[in-house]
């Protein structure tokens, strides 16, 4: 039960974003990826996800070889894998056009869903795991007759991350998902996506630029840089690191622990 | 000579990249089902939205086009002939280009930018993410609801068309009811009606395939939507100015090869 890069490399034109990635997140482990903008944080969790095609290297999900699966009949096993890995976007990426239950409910009816459990839900066993995976992200039943715009930007958020848990992924990706919220809010999530991860035992991969949520929750911290991996290390040895980049981001962070602060 | 080569390089690219889009569409279509019901969906929502259009249009569009042809039938003393001529020219060429750029300005620029927006704020990743075929829920049923919902509004936007030509005719020409009418048969019978139906369709296609294509490749940001949509306008223009090009010797060497065949056929049987 992993999710493993080999040698993954991805190019937008002349652009090179992931440039011999490799790196494995075993199970129940909580994985960080830090690194500037634009060098390749996010690409490498739509690679994860089969969003986006590698142009070398191969990617691993459990037994599936996403990397292969973008051709002929394979094609067919993408969303088996997409089952397995719930994503929370940058953006809560919430559907417009349905109220926030049918947003959570979304995941429950694909044929993937009916697949994985072996029947189809009734609308009451739909209602019923809606109601629970909102009580997961602390949000009131009130909210869901609610449409997206009609709430504010965290809740949005949080309704995401109920949707992605919904159908029970074994694997949790989460890309910036503090991006646009205020302190108080970031706080909020951050705790909630550890919350999260212990609970209910899955492997988490975050895409952040929070050094700090970061170093309180997990279990290695992988640094991108130019689409390279530069380190990726436990919290403790992180804060030791002579890197320039990894110097950088926890000089700019230190400010931001508690007092008497030291790595989980 | 190099930007020339550059431009036209794109405008193949985009045309491949369409083409391919529109075989996905079919795949897709053909391969699943349970479309009934978001198509209809679809088909309310686009004819509501241009049906006022349309209808203020054609009424437009008939009393321009019998005044032109009143006047050029004027000078030969062939004003007897103005009902079917203008009948003909309506559904034949002018009511279907009119409608699929109407079509174009209202439906076009807002499917693609309604999926340029889903694209950019991740919601159509969100739908892959969660094992869903984004192409098979947001695409297919947009595709067939532009389609079908433009042969409601060419039917409607050609009745009112004629109507408002007659009325024009019986007003502001002086023409007489019955001869309007009389004439209408010697220029327009059932092939005119197939021949608007087709250029129709086609016309619609190159709507709902590139408005689709646009939004859904769509990228970086509110300025990506922009484009999508201002690109989609384009596109849309040139390809059904070059569909119209393509089907007007098209359809008449069908209607030549066909009436042919009836001939043969009816001169082989006993």
């Amino acid at each position: 039960m992993s999710i493993r890069f080999e040698d993954v490399h991805k190019a937008f034109g002349t652009k090179k974003v992931l440039d011999g990635v490799s790196f494995e997140a075993g199970k129940g482990e909580v994985l960080f990826i830090l690194g500037k903008s634009g060098m390749g944080k996010s690409v490498t969790l739509k690679h994860i996800i089969g969003v986006l095609e590698p142009d070398r290297g191969r990617i691993h999900v459990d037994q599936f070889e996403v990397s292969a699966l973008f051709k002929g009949e394979a094609r067919n096993l993408l969303p088996k894998v997409r089952q397995r890995c719930g994503m929370v976007f940058q953006h809560p990426a919430l559907l417009d056009s349905l109220n926030n239950f049918e947003n959570i409910a979304f995941g429950l009816k694909t044929p993937q869903y009916a697949e994985k459990i072996g029947r189809t839900l009734g609308a009451d066993e739909v209602d019923r795991i809606v109601r629970e995976k909102l009580a997961l992200v602390h949000l009131d039943p009130e909210v869901l007759t609610l449409y997206p715009n009609e709430v504010s930007y965290g809740v949005q958020k949080r309704i995401s991350m109920a949707r992605t848990l919904a159908p029970e992924p074994e694997y949790l990706l989460f890309d910036e998902p503090t991006t646009g919220l205020d302190p108080l809010s970031t706080s909020s999530i951050n705790s909630l996506i550890s919350e999260l991860s212990r609970k209910l035992n899955v492997t988490s991969i975050i895409v952040s630029h929070d050094m700090a949520c970061a170093l309180s929750i997990a279990d290695r911290i992988l640094f991108l840089d130019q689409g390279k991996v530069v380190l990726i290390a436990h919290p403790r040895e992180v804060v030791k690191s002579e890197l320039p980049l990894v110097k950088e981001f926890f000089e700019e962070t230190l400010s931001l622990l508690p007092p008497g602060w030291s790595p989980a | 000579m190099k930007t020339l080569m550059n431009m036209v390089a794109a405008v193949l690219q985009e045309f491949g990249g369409a083409v391919i889009f529109f075989i996905k569409i079919i795949r897709t279509w053909r391969s699943s089902g349970g479309y009934r019901r978001p198509v209809i969906q679809q088909i309310a929502e686009v004819s509501t939205r241009t049906m006022s259009t349309v209808i203020f249009a054609g009424v437009f569009v008939g009393a321009i086009l019998v005044l032109q042809f009143d006047l050029m039938l004027r000078r030969f003393d062939a004003q007897a002939l103005l009902g079917g001529l203008n009948t003909s020219a309506t559904i034949r060429e002018v009511g279907p280009l009119i409608i699929s750029f109407l079509l174009a300005g209202k439906v076009g620029a807002y499917t693609t930018a309604e999926l340029a927006n889903m694209r950019v704020t991740e919601q159509i990743d969100a739908i892959e993410s969660l094992g869903t075929d984004p192409i098979r829920y947001l695409i297919v049923p947009r595709f067939f609801g532009v389609i079908l919902s433009s042969i409601i509004l060419l039917a409607i936007g050609l009745s009112v068309s004629i109507l408002g030509a007659l009325l024009v005719a019986q007003t502001m020409s002086g023409m007489n009811l019955h001869q309007y009418l009389a004439s209408i048969p010697r220029f327009a019978g059932p092939w005119t009606l197939f021949e608007g139906l087709v250029r129709s369709t086609i016309f619609s296609t190159i709507v709902a395939t590139i408005s689709t294509y646009k939004g859904f490749t769509a990228s970086g940001g509110a300025r990506g939507v922009g484009r999508a949509v201002t690109e989609s306008a384009i596109y849309i223009n040139i390809y059904i100015v070059f569909g119209n090009a393509i089907s007007s010797p098209l359809l008449e060497w069908t209607h030549d090869f066909t009436f042919f065949m009836i001939g043969v056929i009816g001169r082989a049987l006993p």
